[in-house]
């Protein structure tokens, strides 16, 4: 009886030795991202300023856009005004655009001051504890999201193909948006490029 | 309360003054020690031959041949940029990893993500700064994403990202942002071993 559970447990002590090692090879993998067409939970996040936001009082009739973004990431600062104009275009279309920043290595108070500083007017919440980023499974900045008003995801990936505003061949996030507002398919529903590993919690 | 400031005012200043004696102390007990920590540094580096840091531009196709060609031994291959902060951080251990390493069990490359505008400039600059020698590619694409699919479908592209091929052209080890060089100095040593 004795010997059964001297075995028992040393079997037990093994199945977690190995799992810890087989875990930590991988210790730095961001969760695989939600597939297109699925849809993301509801969740709350404060801005800014502390002041809590759902995703649906933030979202606009035909869907919102989630980007999570950077303050001392320059890619993500390349696209500083891009995102603003996406932001100003599409407020009027009901769609709404939201920045999200992840980075354990940015507080509040310092995103805030990014954002003055570069002239973002759209709300930019704060993922704290990585909650949204690893639901969505959001790996680096700038990283674009688009869901419809059913919170249904129809896009995810870049905002364009170049951080260089004069080499861009190909708007995919605005692409998706106008095949959205006309009730067409998209084309191309995901698309990478770099970015700034998200630094998390 | 004036009077209590008051009181405390001469503790403040002898407390000043023990912090500026242990202050002085302390640098003057390290100062010579760092430069001959500086010393060593010097004589090293006028030892070692200076290689000038070319950096060739690759393309998608360039890239899928590099990593999927038959290797005699394997391949590490660390993406980075010189506007990526953990990147700059991580390459002093990469450097050192490639000395141990390059060329008796791995070979070496590194693939930056800067502009083509930067190719003779920051980047072989940054190269040259580090003293790395293992061989340098710029990726010029207009397209990042199908040598991103090329490299890991499951990649997103966040930098830095570090990918440790076997001789077959398998992946055996990869890391996204800073990477353990710890672990991936085990993944080199384990495939050295087989």
């Amino acid at each position: 009886m004795k010997k059964r559970t001297v075995s028992i447990v040393l079997a037990a002590l093994f199945v977690i030795t190995a799992a810890v090692i087989a875990g930590s090879g991988r210790s730095n993998e961001v969760p695989a991202p939600p597939a297109i067409g699925t849809t993301v939970d509801e969740f709350t996040l404060p801005d800014v300023n502390g002041q809590e936001h759902t995703l649906k009082s933030l979202k606009g009739k035909n869907g919102i856009v989630l980007i999570f973004i950077a303050v001392q990431c320059p890619v993500s600062n390349a696209y500083n005004d891009r995102m603003e104009k996406l932001a100003e275009d599409y407020k009027d279309k009901g769609i709404a655009v939201i920045g999200i920043n992840a980075n354990s290595s940015e507080d509040a108070a310092t995103v805030k001051a990014h954002a003055a500083e570069k002239h973002l007017t759209f709300t930019i919440l704060k993922d704290a504890g990585n909650k949204v980023a690893d639901k969505l499974g959001a790996a680096r900045t700038p990283e674009a999201y688009f869901l419809d008003a059913n919170n249904k995801l129809l896009y995810h990936g870049r905002i364009d193909n170049s951080q260089n505003p004069d080499a861009i061949e190909s708007s995919d996030l605005r692409n998706a948006l106008e095949s959205a507002l006309a009730g067409k398919p998209i084309e191309k529903p995901e698309a990478k490029s770099f970015g700034c590993s998200i630094k998390r919690a | 309360m004036v009077a209590a400031s008051n009181a405390l005012k001469p503790m403040r200043i002898s407390r000043l003054t023990l912090l500026l004696a242990l202050a002085f102390l302390l640098i003057s007990f390290t100062a010579p020690a760092q430069d001959s920590v500086r010393a060593v540094r010097r004589a090293k580096s006028t030892t070692a031959p200076a290689m000038p840091t070319n950096v060739e531009p690759i393309d998608t196709a360039g890239l899928k041949d590099l990593i999927s060609k038959p290797k005699d031994k394997p391949l590490l291959v660390n993406f980075w940029a010189t506007f990526c902060d953990p990147c700059r951080d991580e390459f002093p251990d990469l450097v050192k990893v490639d000395k141990d390493f390059r060329p008796k069990s791995i070979a070496f490359v590194t693939v930056s993500l800067d502009d083509m505008t930067d190719i003779k400039t920051t980047v072989p600059q940054f190269l040259a700064q580090m003293k790395a020698t293992m061989p340098a590619y710029l990726l010029n694409v207009s397209d990042p994403e199908p040598a991103i699919n090329a490299v890991d479908p499951k990649w997103q592209g966040e930098l830095p990202a570090t990918f440790l091929y076997n001789a077959k052209g398998e992946i055996v080890f990869k890391a996204f942002g800073r990477v353990n060089t710890d672990a991936l100095r085990e993944a080199i040593e384990r495939l050295a071993k087989n």
